[in-house]
Parts: structure tokens; sequence; C-alpha cells
């Protein structure tokens, strides 16, 4: 008896459309205010755009992806997150009916959308979108902990950072400044930035070099056991660490962008 | 999730921290310039994980002596291939990958919870859950009582009843020297707890314990009960198995339980559990009955094969079908293209831990035979997996005595396939009933969590309680060490040395070394072996003084450090790389990989002249002599011309379809052994009053029950509940969420059912290493623990736990 197999148009549809994703992600409330948002916000949103150098993104293969979740433990590594704050979940769920049942998941690090929703909603302009290179960044130094821009992304990729501790951290690991930023931050002490902040995945912008070059891939990307998630810079192609070239990727391949009916133009492709 | 500014606020007590600071630009410059640190300036310290026994290279980069960072090792081929082409032409241009666990080994570092002192209990009463009101105790105090503790073992002749149980491979080296030389044939490992079934089954076939899956030139891979790309053992099997399938191979897992491999695979095949041998027995008779199979490699290489296509012939798919619920249209339909598509390579692991495992990886493993996938690419391999050698002490008079008294589990005379990790079922059983050859009286517990790990958790605990004196060595306060005497602290693996010596098809040795000190100033596990050793005066047959004595300088080396990094230079010295410690450390990855890469079709090479001039002929069978001038280890087959092949090591040089050694024999439980791997119903089947099978399973996010207090993996993942199929639940009346009782004859544990499609209706399952209640804080109370429900019973042909042969009955709590 052979099992039912999903078209790949089905399986676009249904292991990353809209419906799907908000089911996993219960954060269907939000993504419906998103839908409405307004044009304006959508055109301040294209003058990013501008002056780039890079653009950083990502291709994530999800025939590769087998969903050991190394790559959320290599941010959390790397970024020495809290409790809690996890810039790159893996969302799964499963579907179908014994034994036709399927499962499907998909890394979801912050796609440094080229029309970030998350920007102008900070009533302090905290986040922003770095010209340069396209990547999205909170400033802790501004930031208020409004959290305007935790509903305000459509992916959830924004956590609040409540201020929780490891166990860990009375140890050594306490000591351990978080690299990220290059350490502005420090050591994590109570009521002190990012504590009380909106947090999100930075693209390991500490592994820049001064000229904005990438000198290893991010965390997630380095460490992945499939070898599924490329990181490098979409204007040349050229990928960090994994000897491959992203434009031929999406050139060749079938690919497709979460919610693309937003409009926020993520900088992750997902090949299927 | 959408709060208020106000709400925020009072969460992050945080309210003033930059209102007003709105000079935007200013701030962004800011920022870059904090972006032009030196956090690629300092060293990367390369090493190899032991998060699981899988050993992947890693780079540790140590700031201010912390831990700072942790990344692949590009140089080491555990973590990119196991395949040398593979290895050599893309490692450096993809890099090599790491496990979550291999990222989260800085919590294992850093656990708040890790024991940092010696402990003597003050309560002689011992359970599980009772308290041993422990005191902190001094390194010499605990020496002293425990080397005391031996000495009398060891001056009244019973050195034999001291009992040693280890992990398999890191440190084993020293702990079965110092058993040898103490005097106790009882030193065990964990490896029976593992793939000592798998061992057995694929030595009856090929005469070698471990093949592996060249996965990357697969065209077919048929995979029965294991999960390669979750239970990720050897990190580089992910990538391996998935650039396999883009290079146009299909995967297919047979398995109870719609693992992520299962997932991710080309089709699942859900199977009764215990009844992967019927499937494969009916795979080869459909093969055999369509004259699919490679008659010209069967002709050459393999025994039996007669009594075996007479054996199968009435295996049909229809008679399959009833047994393993796997329709006979699909069994046709799987065996047509399994021996159709080429390469194609066939393997199982432990899917195998029921009472027909052996027989069943056996005929798995037939299946490779009569299609010819063996020993090419993109098929079954045997890996040469040469590396450090391990350089035997001679026991003097004393230890000689009693190493002559039996192993308590009754070793290779009692278990046709004993593998030297020993059976620990057996050695609890004795324990518990007191019918082996003496009682014994101590035991020494490194890194075992046998609570956690053994079939029969009441046993476990009651054979612990029959010690007279016990000592357990770990990072951890596990549910075991609940039950020393004496507890010490053991080091992690980024705090001590090690080779490995790595799995993959060819050659390669990879160092971990201590990366930072050992947090509390505790002895790393050889120096505290090499300590015991020395107190206890253990010297070799011929007065060497071997705990004290650097094995290269020849000198008495005070500092233990020192000490073994002598052991662990003439190890690789003599051993295939060749080098010494200095040197290894100084390769890129201090990881040596021989150039000679992956070799196929290794049974056709010749045997060199010189070596089979000095061999001893049985037959057509060449094998190399024993000091004594006995025969020792297989060579080689003969040929009419007088030259020599490879062969395979079994007794017939061939594969064996039929073990003719097998007649007459018989196994640990006394019956005869089958000559053919045939398909018996396993013991534990279920019944009215228990209708459900109980499996367990592994996932990348865990390893074993060892990893549970690591707080970046319980955040992965949380905990497990009983997975049970939607309609089975709703034939027991239980909801998704609810709380139910899962009971066996042995016992009832309280789980969470998390009903899915993806299980087999007749069965319930869980992600094995849950339900601690010591350990530490995080892992206490998270899930349940089905050792409770199992019996403590091992294979009688490997000796291998059976730790999935349960049933039971599920209903709501």
């Amino acid at each position: 008896m052979a099992q039912k197999r999903l078209t790949l148009q089905e399986t676009v549809d249904q292991e990353l459309g809209r419906r799907s994703f908000l089911k996993l992600a219960g954060i269907g409330v939000v993504a419906s205010a998103i839908a409405a948002l307004p044009a304006e916000i959508v055109e301040a949103a294209e003058n990013f755009t501008t002056k780039k150098k890079f653009r950083y993104g990502m291709t994530i293969d999800l025939k590769r992806c087998v969903n050991c979740e190394a790559c959320t433990a290599a941010c959390k590594l790397e970024n020495k997150t809290p409790p809690g704050v996890t810039y790159n979940p893996v969302i799964e769920e499963e579907v179908g009916e014994f034994p036709d049942v399927q499962r499907r998941w998909f890394p979801r690090p912050c796609f440094h959308c080229e029309k970030p929703p998350c920007i102008d909603v900070c009533p302090v302009g905290a986040t922003y979108k770095r010209e340069e290179d396209g990547i999205v960044l909170v400033d802790h130094d501004k930031c208020i902990g409004a959290g305007d821009c935790i509903p305000a992304c459509p992916y959830g990729a924004r956590i609040f950072d409540e201020g929780k501790n490891y166990p860990a951290q009375e140890t050594e690991y306490g000591n351990i400044p978080s690299p990220e930023f290059h350490s502005k931050y420090g050591l994590r002490e109570k009521a002190k930035a990012p504590i009380g902040n909106a947090r999100k995945c930075t693209f390991c912008l500490h592994l820049q070099d001064a000229s904005g070059q990438y000198t290893r891939p991010t965390a997630c990307a380095e460490t992945c056991m499939g070898k599924a998630i490329h990181f490098g810079d979409f204007l040349t192609g050229r990928c960090i660490g994994h000897g491959c070239n992203l434009n031929e990727l999406i050139t060749h391949r079938k690919w497709t962008r979460l919610k693309e009916e937003l409009g926020t133009e993520p900088n992750v492709y997902y090949l299927l | 999730m959408k709060l208020n500014r106000r709400k925020f606020l009072k969460l992050s007590g945080a309210g003033l921290l930059g209102v007003g600071t709105l000079t935007k630009t200013a701030q962004a410059l800011a920022q870059e310039e904090m972006l032009k640190g030196p956090y690629d300036k300092d060293e990367w310290i390369p090493s190899c994980c032991n998060m699981c026994g899988g050993q992947t290279g890693i780079l540790c980069q140590v700031v201010g002596g912390r831990l700072f960072r942790i990344k692949p090792n590009p140089h080491n081929p555990i973590g990119f291939s196991n395949i040398s082409d593979d290895f050599f032409a893309n490692a450096a241009k993809e890099g090599a990958v790491m496990c979550p666990k291999g990222n989260a080994g800085i919590m294992a570092l850093y656990d708040a919870d890790r024991l940092k002192q010696p402990l003597r209990r003050t309560n002689s009463k011992k359970g599980i859950g009772v308290d041993p009101r422990w005191k902190a105790i001094s390194w010499e105090e605990a020496y002293t009582e425990i080397v005391d503790r031996l000495k009398k073992l060891r001056d009244g002749g019973e050195a034999h009843k001291l009992l040693w149980f280890s992990e398999d491979h890191s440190f084993t080296h020293p702990q079965g020297d110092f058993c040898k030389l103490f005097g106790t044939p009882n030193y065990s490992m964990h490896s029976n707890l593992c793939d000592t079934g798998r061992k057995a089954s694929f030595k009856i076939l090929m005469g070698d314990e471990r093949p592996l899956i060249d996965a990357l030139n697969s065209k077919y891979m048929l995979i029965f009960g294991w999960n390669p790309l979750s239970a990720t053992k050897f990190s580089h099997l992910p990538r391996i198995i998935t650039r396999g399938r883009e290079r146009g191979a299909k995967l297919v897992i047979v398995d109870p339980h719609f693992s992520y491999t299962a997932s991710r695979a080309d089709e699942w095949v859900p199977i009764r559990p215990a009844t992967d041998g019927a499937l494969a027995l009916a795979l080869a008779h459909v093969i055999l009955r369509d004259n699919l199979q490679d008659q010209p490699f069967i002709d050459e290489w393999t025994v039996g094969f007669d009594q075996f296509k007479e054996y199968v012939k009435d295996k049909t798919p229809q008679w399959a079908e009833v047994i393993t619920t796997v329709p006979a249209e699909r069994i046709e339909r799987l065996a047509k293209e399994f021996a159709t598509t080429k390469p194609a390579l066939v393997d199982v692991w432990s899917g195998t831990h029921h009472t027909n495992g052996v027989y069943a990886g056996w005929a798995i493993g037939a299946l490779a035979a009569i299609t010819g996938n063996i020993e090419k690419p993109g098929t079954l391999v045997l890996p040469n997996a040469k590396g450090g050698k391990h350089i035997e002490v001679e026991p003097d008079a004393v230890a000689a005595k009693t190493l002559k008294e039996p192993r308590l589990d009754g070793g290779k005379d009692k278990w046709p396939y004993f593998h030297k990790s020993g059976v620990y079922m057996e050695i609890i059983n004795r324990l518990v009933d007191g019918k082996g050859p003496y009682q014994p009286k101590m035991a020494m517990i490194v890194f075992q969590n046998l609570l956690m790990s053994v079939a029969g958790t009441k046993n476990a605990e009651k054979a612990l309680k029959n010690l007279e004196f016990v000592v357990v060595v770990d990072t951890m306060l596990s549910e075991t060490a609940e039950f020393a005497d004496i507890v010490v602290p053991g080091t992690t693996y980024l705090e001590r040395y090690d080779l490995n010596t790595h799995w993959v098809t060819w050659p390669a040795v990879g160092l971990r070394q201590p990366v930072v000190k050992p947090l509390f100033g505790q002895p790393a596990e050889y120096e505290f072996v090499s300590e015991l050793g020395r107190r206890l005066g253990l010297k070799e047959a011929n007065g060497n003084d071997v705990f004290w004595v650097g094995r290269t300088s020849g000198e008495r080396i005070e500092d233990k450090k020192r000490w073994y990094e002598e052991w662990l230079s003439r190890e690789l010295k003599e051993g295939e790389p060749k080098i010494t410690l200095e040197e290894l450390k100084a390769l890129p990855g201090a990881t040596w990989v021989s150039p000679n890469g992956t070799k196929y079709h290794k049974h056709l090479d010749p045997v060199p002249g010189d070596k089979l001039k000095d061999a001893l002929i049985e037959g057509n069978l060449a094998f190399s002599k024993k000091k004594d001038g006995t025969k020792d280890k297989p060579m080689g087959m003969l040929k009419a011309d007088g030259t020599a092949i490879h062969g395979f090591f079994t007794p017939s040089g061939k594969l064996e379809l039929y073990a003719a050694k097998h007649v007459g024999k018989k196994d640990a439980a006394g019956h005869d052994l089958a000559p053919l791997p045939v398909y018996e119903p396993r013991e534990w089947q279920p019944s009215q009053e228990y209708p459900l099978f109980l499996i367990n399973w592994k996932e990348a996010s865990q390893t074993h029950s060892r990893t549970q207090n690591n707080a970046f993996l319980a955040e992965l993942k949380a905990t497990d509940g009983l997975r049970i199929n939607a309609k089975t639940a709703v034939k027991f009346g239980i909801q998704d969420k609810d709380w139910v009782w899962v009971e066996s004859p042995y016992g009832k544990i309280k789980m969470r059912a998390e009903l899915t499609e993806g299980i087999h209706p007749e069965v319930v399952g869980t992600q094995h290493g849950w339900g601690h209640w010591a350990m530490g804080k995080i892992a206490k109370g998270r899930g349940a623990h089905t050792g409770f429900l199992a019996k403590t019973i091992a294979c009688p042909l490997s000796g291998q736990s059976l730790n999935k042969e349960i049933c039971v009955r599920v209903s709501r709590a």
C-alpha cells in the first residue's frame, strides 16, 4: 500500500502556508492586525533598501533540515540568551491520519525583512534596519520595553526578555558576557539592558569584521547538522562558510518565503 | 501575547531605561564601534565532544579561563562524513556540524547542580527516595576509605567480588587495567545497554561487529528500528543521509513510531514491535521467489544459501502481514524496489532490543547479502576503525588467582555472543537472587546511572542494596549516586583527556583535551583510578609500578596528569597514528586522519605473504597466532594458488546465511541456537490485561538518561509524555494531555498522554531518559521512567538489555 505523498504545491501551501503557521505559532491575532498594515508604513520601510553594501540573509533547505534543533541550541550558546529568549526555534506540526501522517517543521530565525513591520511601531525609534547590510536590530540603549514590536512581527521573531536566568547564572557562567553587540551590555545584571527589552536574532552581528564581512557563519548556520541553513549575502550570492551560492540556490530551487502576502519581503528563503 | 506598555514596564522593572535617548544616529554609530571587538582573536582549542558517545570534533574558545564558545571542528571527520573522499574534498569548504547536545555542552560544564566534593552517606538505609544524609568529606578521607575497602577484598582473596561499571568510550583502558591488576574479572561497561544485539547479528552474518552505512552513495536506504536523523550519535548522519536523498536515494523507515527520521523519509512503514525479523524474511522470500537476488555474489560469497532459501519459502508476504501488520502488497513492492535499485543499503540498530532481536538483525543483514549490497559504495561497509593501541598489562600472581573466577554474569561460557561490556541485566539479577557463583561485595560505578538505564528499576534498587559498599563517580548526584556509600565528583569532557577512535569507515583518531581546569579542583577519572592503584600498590607481574611509571619515559611520575599524557602518547605511538600526544595536539583540529581513506571490497584484498607465512591454517582459513601459538584472529581465506584473500571473518570466511557453528549449541536461556535467522514471536506479548506494546526511543535533544539536567536541552524539549495513537486513545477513553496510569506487572507510572497519528495503534511510547527523581533541579520531576515497568531481561544470545520489550495497560489517572 503506497502512502499518499503531497505534491510540491500542496507541501508549500500546507507546510509554509499562513494558516498552518498561525496555528502553530499561536499568533493569529497578531497577524490579522498586520494584514491591515497601513500602506505608508510599508512605503517607509522601502526607504531602508538604499545604500546597501550587503544584503544578508539565509536559505534554509527544508529537505535537509532534520529538526534536530542544533540551530536553536547553537544560538543560545553563541548569544548566551536567557531562558525563554530563543531567537531561532524550530516550528513543528503533525498533519494527516495514521498511517498517512506527516510531520513538518522549519527553523524560524528573524527574517530581517526588506520591509520590516516591526520598526515603525516602536515609540522610541529603538528598532531599526541597517542601511549597509539590512540587518534589523534593537538598540538596547533606547528600548524602553514598550513591546509594540513584538506583536508587530508577523513571524513571532521578537521576544521579551523578562530577566529570567538559568541556574548556571550563579556559577562561572554568570561571569561570561554575551558576545552579542560585542558584549556592549557586559554581564547580565538585573534591571540592566537587555533585560526588560525586546530581543531578537541579530544574524550574529558580532561575527562581522570592521568591513562588515563575516569571518564565520552565524552560529545556527555553522552548526546545522544537515547543512540546511546557508547564511550569506544576496547582493553577491556569497555564502559564508558552506561553499555555495545563495542566488544560485534560489534560482535553481523552488522556494517560498513566509507570508509573502504581507509584503514584508523576508530575507530568508525556504528551499523546498 | 499582546502586552500593553504599562504591563511591559512593570514586568521589566526597567521603565526608565533608555527613555529620552532618541539620538538614533549617534547611538547607531556607537554601536558600530562596538562591533569591531576582538572576538575571533582568542584561541580555539580543538577537542572532542562527549555529550554522547559520538565524540564529535569541537573547537572550544576559552577566555580568561572560562569556556566562552564551542563550535564544530572541521578537521575531524565524525562531524562531517564517514566516507573519506567526501571528507577530504568538502569538509574544509562546507564546515563540520555539531548537534544540539554539543552546543549545550557549556551548560553541562557550568551546571549549578554539579557535585563539587566527595560525600559520605550517614544514613545506612538505602532505597529509592531515601535521603542518604550526605556529609561532605575531604579527598583524603574518601581515598582512605575506598582504598581500605578495596585492600580488604584483595588481601582476603576476594578481589573478584568487586564489580566495576563504566562508560564505554571514556578512559576505559585505565579502568579495565585497574580491574585486571586488582584481580576482578567483573569489569563491565555501557555497550550492552546499546548495541551488543546488533553486534551479534552482524558478527554471525559477516564476522564484523559494526558495519556502517555509506548513505552518501546509496540509491535506496531501507532502515529498520533506527532513528539516525534524530538519535544522531554519529553527527555526520543527518548530512550524509539527506545528501544521499538529494542524490536520488529513496529512504524507507520501518519503525512502530513515526520518528523524525521517518518524518523526513520517503516512506514510513509502521510495524508491530519485534516483528522486523518476519518482515525481513518476507522481503527475502519475494526477492528469491522472483529471482531478484545477486546470484553470482551469493555463489561466491555466502554459505547456506540453499538452507536459507528453503527457510524463507513459506515466509510469504501474506504470512508476514499477519505478524507485522504491514500489508502484503506493500512488502511485495518494497522487496522489488530494494532488490532492483543499486546500490542499496539495509541496516538496523536498537529496534532489535527484543528477544528475537539478534535473529531479526541477522535476517535484515541477510537482505544485504542476497542482493550483493555489501562492501560496495552505497551499501553496508565494514569500517577500518584502527586507532590507539591498548597496551595490555600483566596481572601479578595475587590478581591472577581471582581473575580465574568466573564473571558474575557468566561471561562467554554462558552467552554465545558475549561482548566484553558484560551483561548488566544478569549482574543485577544475580545480585538480587544471590544465585551467582559468588555474591559480590563492592561496586565502583563510574558515570553509569543503573537506576535509570537498567530494565527493571526495582531490581536495580534491590541489587545495589545487596552490595556492602558502593562508590559512585559522577558529575551529578544521580539516582544511582543516592545508593553510594561514597560519591566523588567526576569531570566533564571539557576538563579531561581521552583518545577517540572515530566511527567513520577509515582510521581517524581525535583528541579530547582539558579546555578548562576541573572546576572544583577534582582529579580527572584516570587520575582517580591511578591514585587508587598507587595507594594499593598494584603492580604488573614483572613488578612494574604501572600507575606510577610513565609509559614513554619509563620514569616514576608524581603528577598524574603527566603520567596519563604519557599513557596516551604510548597508545598513539603503538597504534595506527604512530605519533606522540604532542604531535597529535599539533595536528589541525588535534585529529589524526589516515590518508589511506575509505576502502571498499576489502574481502578481496590479498593477505600479505609475510603475514601468511606465520599463519595458523585450518581448512582453507588462515588465522594469526597468539604468543603461545594458539589460534588468535582470522586473517583470510586460502586460494588454490596458495595465496590468500581477506574474506569475511566468519567461520567459513564468507557471509553466513546459515551458521553451522550454532548447531548443537545453546543460548543463555537454554534454548537451542538456531542456525538460520529465524523469526519467533518475542517472549512478552500483549495480553488482555496488558494489551499495548510500550517502546522507547532516543531523540537529538537528549543522551540516554544523563543530560536531562541541561538547561539548554530542557528548553528545547521540556519533557515527553506517553505518545498514543489517537484512535487507540479513544478506545481507552483518553484525551490529549490527560494524566494516565501506565501499568505493567512490574510497576506503575503516571504520564501525560500525547495523542498522535504517528504511532502504531497497538503501541504506546516515549523518549527514553525522563522521569528523574534526583540528578538536579532541572531534571527532577519531568516525565516518567519506563524502567519501572520493564522486566530485567537480557537477550539470551548477546546479553543485550531488552529495555523495549514491555507490555502495558493505560488508563486515565
